[in-house]
C-alpha cells in the first residue's frame, strides 16, 4: 500500500502570521477609509450596501447550516451508505434524489455544499445534482410559502402543484443530462482546509468536523459574497420596468421572468410573495419565475462556478431554461 | 494560523449577528417574518467560531496560501462593512428603480379593507384584485393618516408628492412599494426621503389613490421602516 508523504515543513508560521496581519490591516484600512468617506451618503451606494447586506444576512445562516450538514456527512456518514443508494434501479434514482429534498428544508445556498459533499462521498453526481436543484423547491417550507402567497387566488393549486411538479421535472432533466459523469469530471478540486506539512497522528473526529464546517463555510461564502455583490449592483442600476414592457408578449414574457428571477437572486422561501406581486404577468410567467429562480441566479451562478468544473453552469442554465420554458408554455396555452 | 483565521472570520459574522440582535438593526434588512435567521446565525456562527478556536492548535505546521488569505478577507469584509457603516435604509432612489407594474404580493379580504382603520397595507392589498379596489373605493372621502417618506418623480407638480413605504416579505431584495399621491402640499416644504405623517381625505381612482392633505407633519424615521404583510 502506497504511503502519501507530505512535504517537509518550510518555516510557515512566520509567513502565515505575516499574511494574517496583512489581512487584518487591510480590513482595518477599509473600515477607516469608509468611515472617513461615508460613501453611503450617495443614494446609489446606500441602496447597493443595503441590498448587498440584506442578501448576505439572510443567506449566511443557511450556508452555515448547509456546511454543518456537509461536515456531518463527511465525518459521520460512511461512504458505503451513499454508494449503496446508487444500487437503486436507474429510473428511480433521480426522482428519489429529488424527493429527498422534502426531508431537507434548506434553501438553494445550503443545498450546494450538501450536494458537493454527497458526490464526493459516493453518491452518483447525477443524483447529487438532482437533489441540489430540487431541494430548494420541493422542501416543505417553500411549498408552504407558495401556498400562503397565492391563498385566495384561483390559481392557488396551479401554482403550488405546478411549482412542485415542474421543479421536479427540471431537476431530474438536469440530472439525466449530467448522466454518468464521475465526481472528478464534475467537481472542481477544493482545498480541504489547512494543508498539513508533515505526517502525524490523525486528528480526532470532532476536530475534523470543526475543520470541515469552517472550511466549507469559508469556501461557499466567498462565492456567495461575489454573487450577492453582482445581484446588488444589478438591482441598483437596472430598472425593473424594462421587464414590464414584455408582459403581453408570448414566450418573451416567460424568458423575461426567468431572467428577472436570475437577477433578483431571491431566497426560494420568499420568492413566491414576489412572484405573486407581478400582477401584469400571467400564472405561467409567474411559475417560470418560481421554478427557474431557485436553480439559476447570480449568487448560485457564483457558487456553481466555484464548485463545479467549466461547462456545468452553462449546462444547468440551458437545460433548466429549456424544460421550464416548455412546461410553462404548456401552462400558458391551457391556463393563460 | 489558517485555523485561527477561519475562526476570526466566523467570529466576525457572529459579532454582526449579535449586534443586529442587540440593536434591532435587523429590521433595516429583514422583515419580522425572517428575523429568526439573526439569532440562528448568531448562535451558529458563534458555536462554529468557538469550535474552530478550540481546534486552532494544529498537530503539525500548516500554511495559509495567499489566495486563501484574500478569500478570508473577502468573506469577513461584508460583516465588517455592515458593522462599521452608519445604518441605512432603502430610499427614494430604490423606489425609482422598482417596477411600476409590480404590486405588493399579498391580499386582504374586501371586508378587511372596507372596515376598520385604513392603513397603507390596506391600500397595497386593494391593488391586487378588482374586489379589493372596489372595497377601497367604498371608503372614498374618509379621513386617513399614513406615515411614509417623500418621493418625487420627474414631472411631479410642486404641490404634490408620492407618500411611499416599502413592503418587505423576507429581505430588502424583495421589497415592493406602496404609494399614495398626496395633493395640496405646500410647495418647497418637503424634500425627497423626508419622513412625514399625512392626514387627509382619500380618493381611490382605480389603482391610484389620492390623499388630499389637510395636515402634514415631519416625523422621525420609524424603527421598522418597512411594512410587512
Amino acid at each position: 500500500m502506497a504511503v502519501e508523504v507530505a512535504p517537509a515543513p518550510q518555516a510557515p508560521p512566520r509567513t502565515a502570521r505575516g499574511r494574517g496581519a496583512l489581512a487584518l490591516l487591510a480590513l482595518a484600512a477599509a473600515v477607516l477609509g469608509l468611515r472617513l468617506i461615508d460613501p453611503a451618503r450617495t443614494p446609489w451606494v446606500a441602496n447597493l450596501l443595503v441590498v448587498f447586506g440584506g442578501l448576505l444576512i439572510e443567506a449566511v445562516p443557511f450556508v452555515l447550516l448547509g456546511a454543518l450538514a456537509s461536515a456531518a456527512i463527511e465525518v459521520f456518514v460512511p461512504s458505503a451508505l451513499l454508494s449503496r443508494l446508487g444500487t437503486l434501479p436507474p429510473p428511480l434514482q433521480l426522482p428519489a434524489a429529488a424527493l429527498a429534498g422534502l426531508a431537507f428544508p434548506v434553501c438553494e445556498c445550503g443545498s450546494v455544499p450538501v450536494a458537493r459533499r454527497m458526490a464526493t462521498k459516493g453518491l452518483s453526481p447525477a443524483a447529487a445534482v438532482t437533489f441540489m436543484l430540487a431541494a430548494p423547491i420541493l422542501n416543505p417550507v417553500v411549498l408552504a410559502s407558495t401556498f400562503v402567497a397565492y391563498r385566495g387566488r384561483d390559481v392557488l393549486w396551479t401554482m403550488v402543484l405546478g411549482r412542485a411538479g415542474l421543479g421536479l421535472a427540471v431537476a431530474v432533466a438536469v440530472g439525466w443530462v449530467v448522466g454518468a459523469a464521475a465526481p472528478t469530471e464534475l467537481l472542481r478540486p477544493v482545498p480541504e482546509g489547512p494543508r498539513p506539512l508533515a505526517l502525524g497522528p490523525p486528528e480526532p473526529r470532532w476536530s475534523r468536523f470543526a475543520g470541515h464546517l469552517a472550511g466549507d463555510f469559508v469556501f461557499m461564502a466567498r462565492f456567495l459574497v461575489l454573487g450577492a455583490a453582482v445581484a446588488a449592483v444589478v438591482q441598483t442600476f437596472v430598472p425593473q420596468d424594462v421587464v414590464g414592457k414584455v408582459a403581453d408578449a408570448p414566450v418573451v414574457n416567460l424568458l423575461a421572468m426567468m431572467g428577472l428571477a436570475g437577477i433578483l437572486s431571491l431566497c426560494s422561501e420568499s420568492d413566491a410573495f414576489v412572484a405573486a406581486s407581478f400582477v401584469r404577468f400571467g400564472p405561467a410567467a409567474q411559475l417560470a419565475f418560481l421554478v427557474f429562480g431557485p436553480m439559476v441566479d447570480m449568487k448560485l451562478g457564483a457558487l456553481y462556478v466555484g464548485t463545479y468544473r467549466r461547462g456545468f453552469t452553462r449546462l444547468v442554465v440551458l437545460v433548466a431554461a429549456a424544460v421550464t420554458l416548455v412546461g410553462t408554455l404548456w401552462l400558458e396555452v391551457f391556463v393563460g | 494560523m489558517p485555523r485561527l483565521a477561519q475562526a476570526v472570520v466566523l467570529a466576525a459574522w457572529g459579532g454582526l449577528f449579535w449586534t443586529l440582535l442587540a440593536t434591532g438593526r435587523s429590521s433595516l434588512y429583514l422583515s419580522p417574518r425572517t428575523a429568526w435567521v439573526v439569532p440562528v446565525g448568531a448562535l451558529l456562527c458563534s458555536a462554529a467560531a468557538l469550535a474552530r478556536f478550540a481546534t486552532a492548535r494544529a498537530p503539525r505546521p500548516e500554511r495559509l496560501p495567499r489566495r486563501e488569505a484574500w478569500a478570508l478577507v473577502a468573506v469577513a469584509l461584508p460583516a465588517v462593512l455592515v458593522l462599521a457603516l452608519p445604518p441605512q435604509t432603502l430610499s427614494s432612489y430604490a423606489a425609482s428603480r422598482r417596477a411600476s407594474f409590480v404590486r405588493t404580493g399579498f391580499s386582504a379580504s374586501p371586508g378587511e379593507i372596507a372596515s376598520g382603520t385604513l392603513t397603507l397595507l390596506d391600500v397595497a392589498a386593494a391593488q391586487t384584485s378588482p374586489e379589493g379596489e372596489r372595497a377601497l373605493a367604498s371608503r372614498a372621502g374618509e379621513t386617513a393618516s399614513f406615515v411614509g417618506f417623500v418621493d418625487r418623480r420627474p414631472g411631479t407638480p410642486a404641490d404634490e408628492f408620492l407618500l411611499t413605504r416599502f413592503v418587505v416579505t423576507c429581505c430588502v431584495a424583495d421589497a415592493t412599494i406602496v404609494q399614495v399621491r398626496v395633493v395640496d402640499v405646500p410647495p418647497g416644504r418637503f424634500a425627497p426621503d423626508d419622513w412625514v405623517r399625512v392626514t387627509g381625505r382619500i380618493y381611490p381612482l382605480g389603482r391610484e389613490v389620492i390623499l388630499d392633505a389637510s395636515r402634514i407633519e415631519p416625523v422621525e424615521p420609524p424603527d421598522r421602516p418597512y411594512l410587512t404583510p
